[in-house]
């Protein structure tokens, strides 16, 4: 094989801008730049790792911070006001506030990111078959997503409490169940748009199969979509998640969950104010960084929506 | 003449919509030699491109309803979809139009050139990079192993054709179908291009298809053309003799719409009158005979076969085939 001549016009292009005094930029790092660029977002991002950081380190903080265990009723010390031995206080059996935050946002936390995970997984899958192969299988399928969104989701979430005893996997399953709906609507419609671009048509030219297409090709086109909605995913799922708590739908006591802790803290609230306040304020401040969190992914990896 | 390369024997693909069935290829036959390239031209809507993708078995969701597309022994119509695509991409290979959208976004170039013989040959990264690397600098891109580490949009419009063209060579197939490479390029780029499809015609004894509406592209790099009008072949033949002595009046009727060098000063350019027809509800007869200026009463009644017209040429025209010069105002 001979060489092609390379031809002469080309040339001075190469030695302008290929011989790289600017490093080939990847839509993931000028994301990534973007992102780290938004201050507040990155705010938001890093408390939530703190937040799980120290949920997934309980046993250890609660051992050399706080000094309680999460369960270990103190009948002598109920109802106390935050102060030096209970930073937070502790409620009517006399279980350390803090402790039991930590323990609790364990749960919380440990539902509302297994949920995102079991969500985005179905619905992705769904949404990525019914989009790239449409016809009966779309039809079927996402009848089936118009069903599911079509129930009230609190009916659907007593019904499933009631039939399934809610511990933080099955709890995470009950409001799946209703999440992936959503989600494979969206994965479904970035792969219509996808699958009409000539990239998909060159792939199969050179004879992929269809599940070299879709994972490799079809997936990382839309997996931007999906960060986001993980990202806004999250504070939606704690939300619901301590609502169903608070009904009593969802984990049970003795385990504590931020939602939970709302329902016994109700009975005292003239009472011990503090057992309302900072499961309440954990719950605020939580939902809210992963609301700004996701924003900024959102605008990181979208700057034409970019709202500001 | 050797045995033909490929073979499309009277194929016929259709598209079903709500308002009938669009007859895109309407018994296309045309075969192609090793080493040989072969431009068929057509205006838009004619069937060019779906007849490339049916070669190719990819014209979802268009139907192939009846025909024959003989390769290496086979009829590519009928072997099972995994034996199809052991042949896309690997004995047959295939050029967009728009090199801007035919890349995806999120690989590496080289990573995307290399595919086909990671999915043909099974090669591991290194090696199957080592190839996109090597054949983006036969192409012309310069700094090849460099450029091969950018993202597409790095890529001018035509630098993404070459890496295109060198995606289509790595397996070294014996067929590159180029469905107008040049249509969305430049000028000074379209010519870089036919130039690099020219090389790649004569060093890697690769046939080529060009599909094209330009038939400056067609004269200046084809042996023989095939002009389709309508989904049908209404002319073939060696290029030089077809566009001297067109023998249908759609071809006639095609180079007298462009300009030429060697015409009478002043000498007006004359458009075809009329529109294309409607795919679902064909003209009876020939399809062209509204629009024609030759028409005999017979045109539209039955439809003109592909005959023997002249020496080297075939045509699909009542007209001509009676012995009649095509010669006109």
């Amino acid at each position: 094989m001979s060489l092609l001549p390379a031809p002469e016009v080309e040339a001075p292009i190469s030695t302008f801008e290929g011989e790289g005094s600017r490093p080939a930029q990847s839509y993931w790092n000028e994301s990534w730049q973007r992102l780290r660029d938004n201050r507040i977002g990155m705010a938001a991002g890093i408390l939530i790792l703190i937040l799980a950081a120290i949920s997934l380190a309980a046993p250890l903080f609660t051992q050399f911070v706080t000094h309680y265990e999460p369960y270990r009723l103190d009948l002598l010390a109920t109802f106390q006001p935050p102060g030096h031995a209970h930073l937070l206080g502790t409620d009517e059996l006399g279980r350390d506030t803090l402790t039991r935050l930590i323990y609790g946002g364990r749960v919380t936390l440990g539902v509302a990111f297994l949920t995102v995970g079991i969500s985005l997984t179905l619905g992705t899958s769904v949404g990525l078959v019914t989009g790239y192969y449409g016809g009966w299988i779309d039809d079927i399928l996402m009848r089936l997503v118009d069903v599911v969104l079509s129930i009230p989701a609190i009916f659907l979430f007593i019904l499933m409490s009631i039939l399934f005893r809610p511990n933080p996997v099955t709890l995470a399953m009950i409001i799946a169940s209703v999440g992936w709906g959503g989600v494979a609507r969206l994965v479904r419609g970035e792969v219509l748009s996808v699958k009409q671009r000539d990239f998909i048509m060159a792939t199969r030219s050179i004879g992929a199969r269809d599940v070299r297409l879709i994972v490799r090709h079809l997936l990382p086109n839309v997996l931007p979509v999906l960060i986001v909605a993980a990202s806004l995913g999250v504070g939606q799922i704690i939300l619901i998640e301590a609502a169903l708590d608070f009904l009593g739908l969802g984990i049970q006591p003795p385990t504590a969950s931020w939602g939970n802790m709302l329902t016994n803290a109700e009975s005292y609230f003239f009472h011990s104010t503090w057992l309302v306040y900072f499961p309440g304020i954990t719950i605020f401040i939580t939902v809210l960084a992963s609301n700004l969190f996701g924003n900024a992914i959102r605008d990181a990896f979208d700057p034409r929506l970019k709202t500001h | 003449m050797t045995e033909a390369l490929l073979e499309v024997q009277d194929l016929h693909t259709v598209f079903a919509t709500k308002a009938g069935n669009v007859k895109a290829v309407d018994g296309v036959s045309f075969e192609i030699n090793p080493g040989e390239t072969l431009g068929i031209v057509g205006e838009s809507g004619s069937g060019k491109s779906v007849t490339a993708l049916s070669v190719m078995r990819l014209q979802r969701p268009g139907k192939i309803i009846s025909g024959k597309v003989m390769f290496k022994g086979r009829d590519l119509t009928k072997v099972s979809e995994g034996e199809m695509r052991e042949i896309r991409g690997q004995d047959i290979a295939m050029i967009f139009q728009d090199p801007m959208t035919s890349m995806n976004p999120v690989f590496r170039t080289g990573w995307q050139v290399a595919e086909p013989v990671r999915l043909h040959h099974g090669w591991d990264k290194t090696r199957a990079m080592g190839v996109a690397v090597s054949m983006l600098g036969k192409v012309g891109i310069p700094s090849p192993a460099s450029r091969a580490r950018d993202y597409p949009h790095q890529f001018s419009g035509g630098m993404r054709q070459r890496a295109m063209i060198a995606m289509g060579l790595t397996t070294t197939p014996k067929v590159l179908i180029a469905d107008e490479p040049t249509t969305a390029l430049d000028v000074t780029i379209q010519a870089q291009i036919l130039d690099l499809l020219r090389h790649v015609n004569r060093d890697f004894g690769t046939a080529t298809i060009l599909i094209t509406h330009n038939l400056g592209v067609v004269a200046g790099m084809c042996e023989r053309v095939v002009v389709m009008y309508a989904g049908r072949v209404v002319e073939s033949g060696p290029t030089s003799d077809v566009f001297a002595h067109p023998k249908h009046p759609y071809t006639w009727a095609l180079l007298r719409s462009i300009p030429r060098l060697d015409a009478e000063r002043h000498e007006a350019l004359k458009p075809i009158e009329g529109l294309p027809p409607d795919l679902i509800d064909l003209p009876s007869g020939c399809a062209f005979h509204p629009r024609c200026q030759f028409k005999v009463e017979r045109c539209s009644r039955d439809v003109p076969v592909l005959n023997r017209v002249g020496e080297t040429q075939l045509a699909a025209c009542w007209v001509t085939q009676s012995g009649v010069e095509l010669k006109g105002a």
